[in-house]
């Protein structure tokens, strides 16, 4: 015990013991007054003990300081708390959508969209491409994206589209809010919102976990990317694998490559998943594919669908958000608020 | 492993053969993509696909890609009277077009079954690295995908996931080739009926909660899988009961639409079409 290692008498040592000091953190954290009540000696006596317990523990670097923890690398909930609350969101440019997340798809986290085709993956993929350049005056990160498409839907003229609508909305934003006419200025161009897109093309699954591996070496050399959507990270391995174990080893590899990149360079990852029939006790149901173990490799996870003729996003699982739905429309502005009279945020 | 230039990614599109129908498409069928058709027999999805591997070959000017194409047909026979009609009606609006006669720039194989088709990718991918001619090889229309896959599998649970792999591989070594040479695919699907109460069978996908034909509700055939595997997929429809006001006594016109089910760069649209001895024409 680190009280051991204290040069004090055994009589204190047996005294710190039985007053419940068990380590030189414990200790130190006593005011020399507390300390001397607690055990029974004198004050000098106390502040003596604080004072080896001080040199012991900072010439002995295997014992942490108060401020550290116990092991390396981890943090008290506390500090992780302030850091969530100020970690940045990515608008997804739908107000309903945002509410439910907290405000957007969220930094240092894994989140994965589902749906059927059609239902609007490869736009909001698109959308928070665009958005996450939003500078930082507007409210965005003013960060770059890295878009990987494993099935070619990526169209360029729908990225241009979707990039003027979104400087059209930053003009009219600060033209309500700024009085200077030079800050109305925004200095985007839809060009430059392409460039600052980097679009890789993979056309199988090994292409795929190999760039997964190389993304590490890219970020190091672009640090100012703060989003990775993956559309879709299902499309190559649906085909036949002899050994549905590698499978899962594969994916659950490259989920985890993610997962680090995430946290590592506090960026966000987004996957885009298809749906497939599960037949679940006696009926087929819709379900995400790839399986059940990949259902425990993102963080967050939102079902996108159809009720009725509006497009619905609903929180399937998530450690932080509470379980909603909410309604959006794709439009040629990209994703927005829907319109319908009767839409409403549904918590369930 | 380097990130491609959005700016210069080359976006081509093939026209169809009529302005109307393009504006609908915003351009025309995208290359390094795979564009459905799903309709009911007769409805005039070979139409189309005869007329898009004509109009292909016009320069890039013209809103062509110079290209010739491949034809891959499961349904015996190929209509080539239909096509050498095509090809006279296009050479008598298009005279000034290089090519003599423009079957010439048509390669047409027939495929039996799914297990064919796989073998023959490789085939097609020497083709296209060999083709590199005054008209390369742009367009590869599979008419129909679905008859492939009718017969070889039963209505187990593990007939459908063989199945659905196939989908899958082919989808991809059809995009894969898409992306390498910037092949514009189109592949046409047949529908089923819809039955009520049917869960399995009648998923909404895409932008319309319905799909009529003829009258009945469908489903484009082969499922939800293939459905996750094409970029893009149109509707084509038609409908019986005649127009108000073009009908006389004896003759009933068929009135046919082409709608935008899913696609990345198309918004929900719809738009009339007619089929005459020239071809397949928007209005």
């Amino acid at each position: 015990m680190e009280v051991g290692m204290l040069p004090i008498s055994a009589s204190k040592r047996g005294k710190l013991l039985a007053a419940g000091y068990t380590t030189l953190h414990s200790i130190s954290r006593a005011s020399p007054s507390h300390l001397a009540t607690d055990i029974g000696v004198s004050e000098d006596e106390a502040c003596e003990i604080l004072k080896y317990a001080s040199q012991t523990s900072s010439m002995d670097p295997s014992i942490e300081s108060s401020n550290a923890s116990t092991l390396h690398g981890g943090q008290t909930a506390w500090t992780m708390l302030n850091e969530e609350k100020f970690a940045t969101r990515i608008t997804t440019s739908c107000g309903d959508i945002d509410n439910i997340l907290g405000g957007g798809i969220t930094c240092k986290e894994v989140t994965e969209l589902g749906g059927v085709p059609g239902i609007g993956k490869t736009q909001i993929g698109i959308q928070l491409a665009v958005n996450v350049q939003i500078p930082p005056e507007y409210g965005g990160l003013g960060g770059k994206a890295i878009y990987i498409d494993t099935e070619g839907s990526f169209m360029v003229e729908r990225v241009l589209q979707i990039a003027e609508a979104c400087i059209e909305d930053m003009s009219e934003y600060s033209h309500h809010f700024h009085n200077n006419v030079q800050d109305c200025e925004v200095k985007l161009h839809p060009n430059s919102i392409l460039e600052n897109i980097f679009y890789f093309r993979v056309c199988s699954y090994t292409e795929q976990i190999a760039l997964v591996n190389y993304l590490d070496k890219f970020i190091e050399e672009h640090k100012d990317v703060k989003i990775i959507i993956l559309d879709s990270v299902t499309f190559h391995f649906r085909q036949d694998f002899d050994d549905m174990a590698l499978r899962t080893r594969l994916l659950s590899e490259m989920a985890l490559k993610l997962m680090k990149l995430a946290r590592k360079f506090c960026l966000a990852v987004v996957l885009l998943n298809q749906v497939t029939t599960k037949y679940i006790e006696g009926s087929y149901q819709l379900t995400l594919a790839l399986g059940d173990s990949w259902s425990h490799s993102c963080t967050n996870r939102i079902v996108l669908f159809w009720n009725g003729d509006e497009r619905h996003a609903y929180i399937d699982k998530s450690p932080s958000l509470k379980s909603a739905s909410a309604v959006y429309s794709v439009t040629t502005r990209g994703i927005r608020n829907s319109n319908s009279s009767c839409k409403r945020i549904k918590m369930v | 492993m380097r990130p491609q230039k959005l700016l210069h990614l080359p976006a081509h599109k093939c026209t169809v053969g009529c302005p109307l129908l393009d504006r609908f498409l915003a351009g025309g069928i995208p290359c390094n993509s795979i564009t459905e058709l799903v309709a009911e027999n007769a409805t005039g999805k070979t139409q189309f696909c005869l007329q898009l591997v004509l109009y292909a070959q016009l320069p890039p000017s013209r809103g062509g890609l110079s290209a010739s194409s491949l034809y891959i047909h499961t349904e015996f026979p190929f209509p080539l009277r239909r096509l050498r009609q095509l090809s006279r009606a296009f050479r008598s609006s298009h005279p000034d077009h290089p090519v003599a006669d423009p079957c010439d720039r048509v390669f047409v194989q027939g495929v039996y079954t799914a297990d064919e088709l796989v073998d023959a990718l490789p085939k097609i991918e020497l083709f296209l690295i060999h083709s590199r001619s005054r008209f390369p090889l742009k367009v590869i229309v599979i008419d129909s995908i679905a008859a492939l896959f009718r017969s070889d599998f039963d209505n187990t649970v593990l007939d459908l996931r063989r199945r659905s792999s196939l989908f899958f591989k082919i989808a991809g070594g059809l995009k894969s080739l898409a992306k390498r040479f910037g092949v514009a695919v189109v592949v046409t699907n047949q529908v089923v009926d819809l039955i009520e109460g049917d869960k399995g069978n009648g998923v909404r996908v895409g932008n319309l909660s319905a799909l009529y034909s003829s009258g009945r509700p469908v489903v484009p055939a082969l499922g939800l899988a293939w459905a996750n595997c094409v970029n893009s997929r149109l509707f084509l429809s038609r409908d019986d009961d005649g127009g108000d006001g073009d009908v006389d006594g004896s003759l009933r016109k068929k009135r046919r639409r082409i709608s935008v089910v899913f696609a990345p760069h198309l918004p929900h649209s719809s738009s009339e079409f007619v089929i005459t001895t020239e071809g397949v024409f928007g209005r």
